[in-house]
């Protein structure tokens, strides 16, 4: 699974002006073709690392520091159009809640084409070749009804679906889904992981899979990294992390989960979900 | 019964019921139409004001203003020496102020020396400030007063109407009064109630005590609608001043109610800018100056529509300064010019204009095009200015009308003198050409054509200030007149303001106010207010 | 289906309306400026099919023209103000900062200012004698400067909810560039606000123009809009007197009404 050189390294420290020590000096590693789960509870700056790679919080006046080499490059070095041409093409994010993830003014069709024109100029034909390809690929209709959908008229699993389409439309090196199946229901969350497996082994795609849900964690990466007040606390192999977390805030976590004993059982995710 | 019947009964019912019906006593009601600013008649300055005054003050001399002659009042007789400087007056014996304090020439002298002191800023004294100098105000008995003035006025007695004598020892001050009323009651913004005089001096024929009425009631009412309102609902029994429209639409509901007085004084009137300095075109100023082409203007309006469109035929047309109705005065040899588009034309021609293809062009070849400014809000200004606009399209000249503020429109006319035309209303209070001084001398801020000027302009402006200051000096009233005739001859050759029309002078009287007789002079409705009666009131609303 | 049918219905009557004013030469018997003055204030007749005016002047005839005076115009200003509120509305919500900070200053500073004292001036610097149609363009394209802040702060609120949108972090997050997401993005999210002011404006400006001839500013005698001839019926007990001089008022009062349900389809189509 892992080649010599990682896909991503990150070295993080992010402050935002009001709050400083989001994140401090947080290492990710993420290889090809890998499936790395980022666990941690509410606030502990989880979607602000999702940001923070994707380079898009000095938006939003964070200040960050360290590095983030990706496919051999320092993101936090390259010029703003550099960068705009990476997101979407080569590390892509899906977010948490499809319901506003989508603009309520475009169709379906159009949200998909503005993504796919981002970084191909090409003809109608082709765009519309990728985008049912994607589509295809997420399990979703592609035909023109659907196509002429505007968000409000898809059901929410339908909805992430779309948002996981455009993410992969360019097939990224790097996805990271931050909270995606959060606001799903049980049934529609196992399609959504399933789903992530699927393209994780057909696209040879690394996900970074940001959750506050250990269980689903479990069932899908292949390392698991704990997040605490901005640190991480310890990163391992789920079997490591279940079998025996070593650190006490893992091993709280643990405990806490509602069916404990089949912890070992729900970490061969693979052999459930195949 | 048809309506014509009604109306022939009711007239000859009041006729019949006159003497026996009609008694003393009763409540007059009308309005004024703002807040009286004083009640000391020195200081008057507004037209509110200027109403109690009349109602409440007694005057040495009385311009009747049914016949435009002098009445001598508190005075009964008074002589103006040769130099038209010194003024006596003969005084009434045994009258008394509405307090009980005896009048004699003290409270004279005391009220000219107040009137003339310039520190009372008294703008009725102003009528009398000839020249540099003191006025000397001698009582050399109780009943005789001489007043020597620095300068010769003209019109002398004539302003005496408007001085109120007032008590030099009454505790009460200036509401101790000479008048038939005094003001009895007064709510700010509400209402001003005047009492009768019961030390009135005047009595009728037979010896009865005047005024018949026992009380005026005056009520503060902005508002031209809800006067008439209240007046068709009978709250009301005299409406002094309504427009073209009201009363229009009043007449045709009830036409015993509306009294038509007469032409007015007021004139509204065109004038082009001659001014030298003023930021138009050589051209344009060219076309101004010239006579032809002003009198050309003139004669292609055609004012008898004016009158009758704009202001529903309660308006006569005006070819002069001074309103026919001003019977002494009045320039009676003047011809009135005809409405002529054709001969307008022939005079353009003759002054060097071309006519083509319906435009007129100078002689440069300019197409004569010129904007009429008139203050906006005052409608009836705005469809003058609309007519004119399309009457000169008849002589193929292109008028823009623009209307603007009051403040800006003065700033153009006064300071700016960027404007070509002007449309406004010349107000008239005074019979006497002396009144009008300020408008024909050359050097007046209010000479509007071309004003301040320091020498006169052209040769008929100077001989208009020539005449005018002679009227002012000369010895008899025949004299003046002359002079006044030929200003107001060079007026009509000039035409330095195309006078447009002079309104009617338009009132409401209620049928239950017996003896009103509407004059065109103020007050128009309650001028002999002394000598009106108040009957039963007939219901208004029986005629709707 | 309903509803469809009203908007077709709606569209005819603007058509209708708009080419009655086009066509206004064809269509009216008489110039708007002819003043019969052998019968002013007539009631409606057949040769007067809406009466006259207190100068005579054929109603009907003035109504048409003054449809084209206002209709073409009046949506011309609507236009210029809403794309004034719309460009620095949007900047100020989407770019925020100093640049929100001064597009706003500049909003309330000029919903503070005495309009009065600007037009005013303005009329003060303008020459009297412009011809009519040039006071009448110069008139709307007025309103259209003058009127943007109440629009531009309804604007910059909307596109302030926007900025901070998951969809827009989404967008930026798939490598749109800026220029592309405020068009393709953010725009059609503003859409149905800049139609809703775009709506608004129009009869508020049709009676604004009346008030600015007022001020020597508006469409100037003889040419006849909306607004002049809305302002004679200010005199209330003259108009209760002739019913049908309030054709003016049913005539705005019907566009903007159609405009209005007319809206609806507009915002479904993007």
């Amino acid at each position: 699974m892992t080649s010599s050189a990682p896909l991503l390294s990150a070295r993080l420290s992010v402050d935002y002006r009001n709050k400083p020590g989001v994140l401090r000096n947080i290492v990710v590693e993420i290889h090809r073709g890998e499936i790395v789960g980022l666990v941690g509870e509410s606030g502990s700056g989880k979607s602000t690392l999702a940001l923070a790679l994707l380079q898009l919080l000095q938006l939003k006046g964070a200040k960050v520091q360290g590095e983030v080499i990706f496919q051999d490059e320092d993101l936090l070095h390259k010029s703003e159009s550099q960068l705009r041409a990476m997101r979407g093409r080569q590390m892509s994010v899906v977010l948490q809640s499809p319901l506003t993830s989508l603009n309520p003014a475009l169709r379906v069709g159009t949200q998909l084409k503005e993504a796919w024109r981002a970084h191909v100029k090409g003809t109608k034909e082709e765009c519309l070749s990728a985008i049912r390809t994607a589509l295809n690929s997420v399990s979703l209709p592609d035909d023109d009804e659907f196509l002429r959908r505007r968000p409000s008229q898809l059901s929410v699993g339908q909805g992430q679906r779309v948002i996981i389409a455009m993410a992969i439309l360019h097939r990224p090196a790097l996805l990271i889904a931050d909270e995606a199946t959060s606001a799903l229901d049980t049934i529609t969350q196992s399609e959504i992981l399933s789903l992530f497996a699927r393209l994780n082994r057909d696209l040879d795609m690394a996900i970074l899979y940001i959750s506050h849900d250990l269980l689903s964690v479990a069932a899908l990466c292949h390392r698991v990294a704990i997040l605490r007040d901005g640190e991480i606390v310890e990163c391992d192999s789920p079997d490591v992390i279940f079998d025996a977390p070593r650190h006490p805030y893992t091993q709280r976590l643990i405990a806490a989960l509602p069916g404990a004993c089949f912890g070992k059982t729900l970490s061969r995710p693979l052999e459930i979900l195949s | 019964m048809s309506s014509r019947l009604k109306n022939l009964a009711l007239i000859a019912l009041l006729a019949f019921a006159l003497p026996v019906r009609a008694q003393t006593g009763g409540e007059l009601h009308f309005c004024l139409h703002g807040e009286p600013k004083t009640f000391n008649p020195v200081l008057v300055d507004d037209e509110p004001s200027e109403n109690i005054r009349y109602l409440t003050g007694g005057v040495l001399i009385r311009l009747n203003r049914q016949t435009q002659a002098l009445d001598p009042a508190l005075a009964t007789s008074w002589k103006v020496s040769r130099d038209r400087r010194t003024i006596t007056f003969h005084l009434r014996k045994g009258i008394y102020f509405s307090d009980g304090t005896p009048f004699s020439s003290e409270d004279v002298a005391y009220t000219m020396r107040l009137l003339m002191d310039p520190e009372t800023h008294s703008t009725t004294g102003d009528a009398f400030r000839s020249g540099e100098g003191a006025v000397q105000v001698r009582a050399p008995g109780p009943d005789i007063v001489v007043i020597t003035f620095p300068a010769p006025i003209a019109g002398l007695e004539r302003l005496f109407d408007q001085v109120a004598i007032l008590s030099a020892h009454s505790p009460k001050k200036e509401m101790a009064v000479l008048g038939p009323f005094y003001v009895a009651d007064y709510k700010a913004g509400s209402y001003v109630l005047l009492q009768k005089n019961q030390n009135y001096w005047k009595h009728d024929a037979q010896g009865h005590a005047l005024p018949y009425i026992d009380s005026v009631r005056l009520d503060i009412q902005r508002n031209r609608d809800i006067e008439l309102l209240r007046f068709r609902r009978g709250e009301l029994q005299l409406i002094n001043r309504l427009d073209a429209e009201q009363f229009d639409r009043l007449q045709q509901e009830n036409p015993v109610v509306t009294k038509n007085a007469g032409t007015g004084l007021d004139a509204e009137e065109l004038w082009f800018n001659q001014v030298p300095a003023a930021p138009l075109p050589e051209y344009k100023k060219a076309w101004f100056r010239t006579k032809g082409f002003r009198k050309a203007i003139s004669m292609a309006i055609n004012r008898a529509d004016l009158c009758r469109i704009v202001y529903a035929g309660y308006a006569k047309p005006a070819y002069g300064p001074v309103s026919p109705s001003n019977q002494f005065w009045f320039n009676k040899s003047l011809e009135d010019p005809k409405y002529d588009p054709q001969a307008a034309l022939r005079l353009l021609a003759q002054a060097g204009f071309r006519y083509e293809n319906e435009s007129l062009k100078d002689r440069a070849g300019n197409r004569v095009e010129f904007t009429v400014v008139t203050n906006s809000g005052n409608a009836a200004r705005e469809k003058i200015a609309t007519m004119i606009q399309q009457d000169l399209t008849q002589v193929g000249i292109k008028v823009n009308v623009v209307t603007l503020d009051f403040p800006s429109l003065i700033e153009r006319i006064t300071r700016t003198f960027d404007y070509d035309a002007c449309i406004l209303g010349l107000v008239n209070t005074d019979l006497d050409p002396n009144g009008q001084m300020n408008v024909w001398l050359s050097s007046s801020e209010n000479h509007q054509w071309n004003p301040s000027q320091k020498a006169p302009a052209t040769s008929w402006e100077a001989e208009i200030d020539k005449l005018m200051r002679e009227q002012a000096a000369a010895a008899t009233e025949k004299e003046r007149k002359a002079k006044f005739d030929r200003v107001q001859q060079i007026a009509a050759e000039q035409q330095p303001f195309i006078y447009l029309i002079n309104k009617d002078v338009l009132l409401a009287v209620s049928p239950s106010v017996i003896g009103a007789v509407p004059v065109v002079l103020n007050p128009p409705g309650f001028w002999n207010v002394e000598t009106l009666r108040l009957g039963p009131a007939p219901e208004l609303g029986v005629q709707k | 289906m309903t509803r469809r049918r009203l908007r077709v219905i709606c569209a005819a009557v603007l058509c209708a309306i708009f080419g009655v004013g086009l066509f206004a030469s064809t269509v009216s018997p008489y110039s708007y400026a002819r003043q019969f003055r052998e019968r002013p204030n007539a009631a409606p007749s057949a040769s007067h099919l809406l009466g006259t005016d207190s100068l005579g002047r054929d109603l009907f005839a003035r109504l048409v023209y003054g449809t084209r005076v206002s209709l073409l115009l009046a949506p011309a200003a609507a236009l210029l103000a809403t794309l004034i509120a719309g460009v620095f509305g949007g900047l100020a919500g989407l770019v925020g900062g100093w640049c929100e900070k001064l597009v706003l200053a500049a909003a309330d500073l000029s919903m503070a200012l005495p309009l009065l004292f600007v037009l005013l001036a303005l009329r003060a610097v303008l020459p009297l004698d412009i011809s009519p149609i040039l006071s009448v363009i110069a008139t709307f394209v007025l309103l259209g400067l003058l009127g943007w802040p109440s629009s531009l702060r309804v604007v910059w609120a909307t596109t302030r909810n926007l900025r901070n949108s998951d969809f827009l972090l989404l967008a930026r997050a798939t490598g749109c560039g800026r220029w592309r997401m405020i068009v393709r993005h953010v725009f059609p999210n503003l859409r149905p606000v800049l139609f809703a002011q775009f709506w608004i404006s129009i009869p508020l400006f049709v009676l604004t123009e009346a008030t600015l001839s007022m001020l020597g500013l508006g469409v100037m005698e003889p040419l006849p809009s909306w607004g002049n001839l809305l302002r004679g019926l200010e005199d209330i007990s003259a108009v209760s007197a002739n019913l049908w001089r309030l054709a003016p008022l049913i005539l705005l009062v019907l566009v903007v009404i159609c405009f209005q349900l007319i809206l609806p389809a507009q915002e479904e189509t993007a």
